[in-house]
């Protein structure tokens, strides 16, 4: 396999890592902003 | 922000990175040691480095102008989108200054070589960690908020200085100026000029979701201390 593409994948994990844990997060704070607008 | 726009930023992000290593031409530049035309596979790296330090300028820009806000009209909400966007700022400026680095290791041998650009951008880094510093020294909020108003907009006048005019009025290694007088200005293929902008689009996206993320996360840290 070329190094290019080596690169390319770990290139995407990488952003692959960080998507989901904005997705995570994201997910986390609307969470916990309607169980503060709840209280 | 929706839910389907943060995926769309994902998988279009993730389309970036495939169609830059995939689908953008490869590059050239002239070997003057061996008078050769090589193939120079490190310039693919423009599709995030050049997009990280755009956003890094807007995002300096946005924190200026609600830094003025604050001036006109204090709000806690107003400090609050000043300071999340200096830390975008500081953020993507640290991911260009890195890529920036990775490059230099590349072409120039060496992570760090003090030229104008390198330095000049780490300064600017150090500008903006003396905001994050003022504002965690002072603990009176209204306080907290002018006084950091006051060094954003003064930060944030050094910038222009220290990006764009700096590198320009020195010898510098970087190679905007080198490309630009080699093949004259916008002489990007077609496709990475495609690819170049669907970056830039892709990154002020996630600087505009990070942005919202780190405004609600403050919020409810404030709320929360308020219990």
């Amino acid at each position: 396999m070329s190094p290019l593409y080596v690169v390319m994948i770990t290139v995407l994990i990488i952003w692959l890592g960080i998507f989901l844990y904005l997705i995570g997060l994201d997910r986390k704070l609307s969470r916990l902003g309607r169980e503060m607008d709840r209280k | 922000m929706r839910g389907f726009v943060k995926w769309l930023i994902g998988g279009w992000i993730a389309l970036v990175i495939i169609l830059a290593f995939a689908w953008a031409p490869e590059m050239t530049r002239p070997n003057f040691g061996t008078g050769t035309i090589e193939p120079w596979p490190s310039f693919r790296i423009v599709f995030f480095h050049v997009p990280a330090a755009w956003i890094s300028v807007l995002a300096f820009t946005v924190s200026m102008l609600w830094s003025i806000a604050v001036l006109r009209k204090p709000t806690r909400e107003r400090d609050d989108r000043a300071m999340a966007s200096a830390e975008l700022g500081f953020l993507f400026c640290s991911l260009a200054l890195i890529t920036g680095m990775v490059w230099a290791r590349n072409d120039w041998g060496a992570y760090w070589n003090w030229d104008p650009r390198q330095t000049s951008v780490l300064i600017l880094l150090l500008i903006y960690g003396g905001y994050f510093t003022l504002r965690s020294a002072v603990a009176e909020p209204l306080r907290r908020s002018r006084l950091a108003a006051v060094y954003s907009i003064v930060a944030f006048v050094t910038m222009p200085f220290l990006v764009f005019i700096v590198p320009r009025i020195m010898f510098s290694l970087h190679p905007s100026p080198i490309i630009q007088a080699g093949q004259g200005k916008g002489s990007m293929d077609p496709k990475m000029r495609t690819v170049f902008f669907m970056s830039l689009a892709g990154f002020t996206g996630l600087y505009i979701w990070m942005l919202s993320m780190r405004v609600r996360l403050e919020r409810l840290a404030r709320e929360v201390r308020a219990l």
